[in-house]
């Protein structure tokens, strides 16, 4: 099993969803975020148009920010998700300088929108996550929870909330290795690509464009 | 009348590489990682030129203990509690040596602690307090005379090479910053470890009343040299390949007085030449360490910190073609 994602930038609206459920689901403080979307220009004049592509973490299949980090707190699940874990982490930055998709954020300072905290992040609100590293760990909160029968990506409760809250179902999540999963047909039939594919870092994060 | 030509649309265009997002500075590692880098560098490089020049004996000793090894275990701990007070989460910082085996930060750890306590056990048996001498009858002494003596400063003195040498590996190795990611960058922190090195030596030669050898003198000019020829490799390399393009204009225009100024001219070409005129002339020997000292170390010192602040990470691109609508 290889947990991934398949992005259709043909239906992404750049409505930044995605970005503002990611951020109130892991309680993240201002000025940092897992998930956002790029707003680019493609194409030349005539053919010229918007683009929006949600970015984050790619969760590689092999990432440069797990051999680097000094603790082993950088960690590589079997279904592929990479995350921190934050106990072990000393903040010392090594896998934010390693990873060539700018997905790790370390958050230096217990810090609220509104000077105290909301609801919400006093729910997700982890103190473990202060003076570490941190990044998207594909919801593996809500994916673990998924009980026999359910399906995460299929499953909204147990899906990661950027893609169960995309407006346009622009996002995908499934098992890349199951050639019967959503994202592995999305695959089959519109051969996405990914971003630095010349770096082999086997992202997980695939991208349909036309 | 007609008006211009309206442009028609073509065909959908192939896949093309197209920049996502642009080229950006890193902000994880600065000031605190420069001088990190900086002290490891004098730290084991003292260390090492010391004791492979036979000169510990001819630079003080204090309370039984050559001098140059204590001062050398000074910068080394300076440098280490720099980097935990760095840290997000300081007291965890033992943890940083678990993972030797793909980190070059645990390594780098691993040799500092090794170096720190294999010099301070090759040297203890001479510790002096009032006469006592409580390690005394510890086998070996500082000056490696003994079998078990020459062992331990062995593998001391390869600690110290190690921890001269890693702080390059660690930006070389994996990161994503393209201007980091090549081994000039190790070659010129050896180098520049080195020559402050010597030139510290010098100092606490002069401080001593020892003698400066002309061998010193060919030995620093010959480290500024290859530091030099290192950065010009570093800087007429893969200079059009993204993220390093974007890092030597910085370090052209925003540190160009800084780089040019202070790291290649009164850092390493100016002192490279002063050393050759030490060499020759005896009686300038004195003054010239001082001025090397301070030479070396401020511009070691702005190589590291302007290599940090020139850290580009690459622009991310996808190979995409225009979405229809």
């Amino acid at each position: 099993m290889r947990w991934g994602m398949v992005i259709d930038v043909r239906k992404c609206v750049g409505c930044q969803t995605c970005t503002i459920a990611c951020h109130e689901e892991n309680a993240l403080p201002p000025g940092i975020f897992w998930r956002h979307v790029v707003d680019v220009e493609v194409g030349d004049y005539p053919d010229v148009r918007r683009a929006f592509l949600p970015m984050g973490c790619q969760h590689c299949a092999e990432p440069p920010c797990v051999p680097v980090c000094p603790t082993g707190a950088s960690q590589q699940r079997p279904d592929g998700i990479v995350f921190v874990q934050y106990d072990m982490c000393i903040g010392c930055g090594y896998c934010a300088v390693a990873c060539p998709y700018r997905a790790r954020h370390m958050i230096h300072e217990q810090d609220w929108y509104f000077g105290t905290p909301t609801a919400s992040e006093t729910k997700a609100r982890d103190p473990e996550r202060h003076g570490v590293m941190s990044k998207c760990t594909f919801c593996k909160h809500r994916v673990d929870k998924a009980p026999a029968g359910a399906t995460p990506g299929v499953d909204p409760e147990y899906t990661p909330v950027c893609v169960s809250s995309c407006i346009a179902n622009a996002m995908h999540f499934g098992d890349l290795d199951d050639p019967t999963s959503n994202v592995s047909k999305l695959r089959e039939e519109h051969q996405p690509g990914v971003l630095l594919e010349e770096l082999n870092l086997k992202p997980s994060l695939f991208y349909i464009t036309e | 009348m007609s008006g211009p030509a309206t442009p028609t649309r073509s065909p959908a265009a192939p896949p093309r590489a197209i920049a996502l997002m642009p080229a950006v500075l890193q902000h994880e590692w600065d000031l605190y990682h420069a001088t990190w880098f900086t002290l490891m560098g004098i730290g084991g490089g003292i260390f090492l030129l010391a004791r492979l020049l036979r000169l510990e004996r001819g630079l003080g000793v204090w309370l039984g203990l050559p001098l140059v090894d204590l001062v050398s275990f000074a910068v080394i701990s300076v440098g280490g509690l720099l980097l935990i007070w760095s840290l997000g989460r300081p007291l965890r910082f033992l943890r940083a040596v678990l993972k030797p085996g793909t980190s070059w930060i645990s390594r780098g750890a691993i040799a500092d602690f090794i170096f720190v306590v294999l010099g301070g056990a090759l040297i203890v048996p001479s510790l002096s307090v009032r006469g006592a001498t409580p390690f005394a009858r510890l086998p070996w002494d500082p000056w490696a005379t003994t079998v078990p003596g020459r062992i331990i400063e062995g593998v001391a003195l390869a600690a110290a090479a190690i921890v001269i040498v890693y702080a390059g590996l660690v930006l070389a190795d994996k990161a994503a910053v393209t201007f980091w990611r090549s081994w000039a960058i190790p070659a010129q922190f050896v180098f520049s470890s080195l020559a402050m090195s010597m030139a510290t030596v010098m100092v606490m030669q002069t401080l001593a009343g020892t003698p400066i050898e002309s061998i010193e003198c060919w030995l620093l000019a010959k480290f500024l040299a290859l530091l030099l020829a290192v950065i010009a490799w570093h800087l007429a390399t893969r200079m059009t390949q993204p993220g390093k393009a974007e890092a030597l204009a910085r370090l052209y225009t925003v540190y160009g007085a800084l780089f040019w100024g202070v790291v290649v001219a009164a850092g390493t070409v100016l002192p490279m030449l002063l050393a050759v005129v030490a060499a020759l002339l005896p009686p300038t020997r004195e003054a010239f360490g001082a001025a090397a000292l301070v030479l070396t170390v401020g511009g070691g010192f702005l190589l590291r910190l302007l290599t940090m602040r020139v850290g580009y990470f690459p622009p991310v691109s996808g190979m995409l073609r225009v979405p229809k609508r």
